[in-house]
């Protein structure tokens, strides 16, 4: 439940949960404060009070508890651990140059977790990481002239060819700033 | 006559819109936010226009450098000339006719001459091959000129393009709205409708031009140092501090960021004082003015750092304490929209509404921006951002904070429309702009939403990969419905003096 919240269409359904009852809410006030019945209101200021005061709570508590439950899905987690943990961390450096991938290896073992390090040669790039049903994994903004390279560190759980593509608009041939990566099976059991 | 009424006047089909009516004896605050917004409008043809042929490039497998010329374009001429030129024409003629002081002078003239001559000379750039969107990208401007793919002349005229622009933005047009809040003498003949600075109608004007100068300074610093290079003024090494990625990345987004909360909270401030103009029961107060100041405060306050959030997916390079800062604010500016939220429906609850179609698209474009401000809140948690970021998610996000924001300051305008022109808007257009723009805008946006959420990247010619050439037509669909809407909104204006109804009315008496 939480892993499809935290990808690209659990945002899109949260974003629609967020919108859908507020629009109907907003609709219905509209219609009847000027279809209806546009005549002042009888809701006394207390009453008026305590919906603001349950309104607000409720936005607050619902902002904090997805916040609360996205911490576990926030790469930025996942490659402080790695870099705490001591584990064994399979590495892949690259450099992001306008339009290509230089890559210090295009194959990484399913299980274990990956470090990716990049940076930008020349303009800003990105590297988008897709699964290979289409789906985009995670993403790297690389910025030329930073001291430390931009860095995710994922397991991958599934073996296949995984597509690589530049997120970060870099010029004419952006569309085609693309490379591969391939996920085999752990070559040692685990 | 002034200068800007002879330009409104002799210019064709758009000048008819905005006729300044001179028989009010308010041409002082009239003529000038009457030019603004025709520009603006015209600004929106263009942009309107390119923003089809964006998609139909790909759709027909044209050139991709077309794609990317329109995109440049497209986005350059929506956000600044025509979005941001007409809340300056609406919030000057606001602000006004609230503290009763004429837009004269050279400030109007250097807000309009270098926001519409920095527009077109960046359009010219574009044509001239400078394909760098919307934001720049630094260093891209430098780099294509080193790779060959536009010559270093086109990033020079580019950069004027962008420096008038921001001049315009960040220097002019704050200094001209803090001329007239805090300085100048009242005349009473020019009062339409008196407010003071704490009226919440009133402070998002004076936070949202404070915002605007001081969040922008640190670029105007980068841009002038970098103009100055470019020109042979300063030799390159002196402005190599400048030319960092790092450094112009950051300071643009501060700016570019608040220009959006800016904007934000100038608009909010417009919907405080418009809507309890059409209150039912006559009684022209909000719920709460504490409860809607408040609201204003926190959206500035949260936002200021919320850029942040910009630049999450570099971790580390932007420090992981940034990105979580930038996490929270940016879920902050949420509690101050609750409040806003709660403040115009409880006012709405409580007095009743006239349903005008100028109030209503003022809503309609308040209930858009809120699915901004979700989709926006989402894209900032850092777990999200790393799926959605570079994404169409946030071309989505971007497109729909300024249509939101146009349509609600398109709503102001049927408010301001018979002082400026003495002519009247007709309802029954009114009502089919709405419907269009219901359908077209909620429709574009969310489309563009499910794009980013599919994965679909931003800014990329080749929508064929991943089949996402789905969100390609929706996107086109929805955008010529939007497109449809703009242009009857257009000819009510343009036919509204067909209606000879001089109502000859203050702002302040309806």
């Amino acid at each position: 439940m939480l892993d499809f919240l935290f990808s690209g269409w659990g945002a899109f359904w949260m974003t629609m949960a967020m919108l859908l009852p507020f629009a109907g809410m907003f609709w219905y006030v509209i219609h009847r404060k000027s279809v209806v019945d546009c005549g002042p209101s009888t809701t006394l200021p207390a009453a008026m009070s305590r919906i603001e005061s349950y309104w607000l709570t409720a936005v607050f508590v619902i902002f904090v508890t997805i916040n609360l439950a996205s911490l576990k899905f926030m790469p930025i987690m996942a490659t402080a651990l790695a870099a705490t943990g001591g584990g064994p961390v399979q590495e892949v450096e690259l450099t992001a140059t306008s339009w290509k991938y230089e890559m210090s290896t295009r194959e990484v073992e399913a299980g274990k977790p990956v470090r990716f390090s990049g940076r930008a040669k020349d303009t800003q790039h990105g590297f988008a990481v897709y699964h290979p049903d289409g789906r985009m994994l995670f993403t790297m903004l690389m910025m030329p002239g930073v001291s430390k390279a931009t860095s995710v560190v994922r397991t991958f759980t599934e073996t296949g060819t995984y597509k690589i593509r530049c997120l970060e608009y870099c010029g004419i041939a952006h569309h085609g700033m693309q490379d591969e990566l391939i996920v085999v099976k752990s070559k040692v059991a685990t | 006559m002034t200068i800007a009424t002879a330009i409104v006047n002799s210019t064709p089909v758009f000048g008819r819109m905005f006729n300044v009516d001179k028989s009010t004896g308010l041409e002082e605050i009239n003529a000038w936010p009457a030019l603004m917004i025709m520009a603006s409008f015209i600004w929106l043809a263009v942009a309107g226009v390119l923003g089809l042929v964006m998609p139909a490039t790909q759709i027909f497998n044209l050139d991709t450098g077309h794609f990317y010329t329109t995109l440049t374009l497209h986005g350059a001429a929506l956000a600044f000339p025509f979005s941001f030129q007409l809340m300056i024409g609406v919030g000057l003629h606001r602000s006004g006719g609230c503290v009763g002081k004429a837009i004269t002078g050279w400030l109007p003239a250097m807000t309009f001459i270098t926001m519409n001559l920095g527009a077109a000379i960046l359009t010219v750039a574009i044509l001239m091959g400078f394909k760098v969107s919307l934001v720049v990208m630094f260093p891209l401007p430098l780099v294509g000129a080193q790779m060959g793919i536009w010559s270093m002349n086109t990033v020079i005229v580019g950069f004027t393009g962008i420096y008038l622009v921001l001049a315009c933005m960040i220097l002019l047009y704050p200094l001209l709205v803090l001329k007239m809040l805090f300085h100048g003498k009242k005349r009473p003949e020019l009062v339409l409708a008196e407010r003071s600075l704490n009226d919440p109608g009133m402070l998002g004007m004076t936070l949202s031009a404070l915002t605007l100068l001081i969040s922008g300074l640190p670029l105007v610093a980068v841009g002038t140092t970098l103009l100055l290079a470019l020109y042979g003024v300063i030799p390159m090494s002196m402005a190599a501090w400048a030319a960092e990625p790092v450094v112009f990345q950051y300071v643009f987004f501060i700016f570019a960021h608040n220009l959006m909360e800016a904007m934000a909270l100038m608009v909010t401030s417009a919907m405080y004082a418009t809507l309890p103009l059409y209150l039912a029961d006559g009684t022209r107060k909000l719920f709460s003015d504490k409860l809607a100041n408040a609201g204003l405060w926190i959206l500035l306050l949260t936002s200021i750092t919320s850029f942040l959030h910009h630049f999450i997916t570099s971790y580390p390079a932007q420090p992981a304490a940034l990105a979580y800062w930038g996490n929270i604010m940016s879920w902050g500016t949420g509690i101050g929209a609750a409040l806003s939220i709660f403040t115009v429906l409880a006012t709405i609850w409580q007095h009743g509404l006239r349903a005008e179609p100028g109030i209503i698209m003022a809503l309609l474009g308040w209930v858009l921006y809120i699915l901004d401000g979700a989709s926006a809140m989402v894209t900032s948690n850092i777990a999200w951002a790393y799926v959605l970021h570079g994404t169409m998610w946030q071309s989505g996000h971007v497109m729909t904070v300024i249509l939101a924001m146009s349509v609600m300051w398109m709503g102001v305008l049927y408010h301001h429309y018979p002082v400026i022109t003495g002519r009247k808007l007709d309802p029954v257009l009114g009502t089919w702009f709405i419907r269009l723009f219901t359908v077209g805008g909620f429709g574009a946006a969310i489309s563009m939403l499910a794009g980013g959420a599919a994965g679909m990247p931003r800014r990329f010619a080749d929508w064929n990969q991943e089949g996402w050439m789905i969100y390609g037509h929706l996107i086109v669909i929805f955008g010529l419905i939007l497109g449809a809407a703009f242009v009857v909104y257009l000819y009510n204006l343009l036919q509204s003096r067909e209606l000879n109804e001089a109502i000859g009315q203050r702002v302040g008496a309806t």
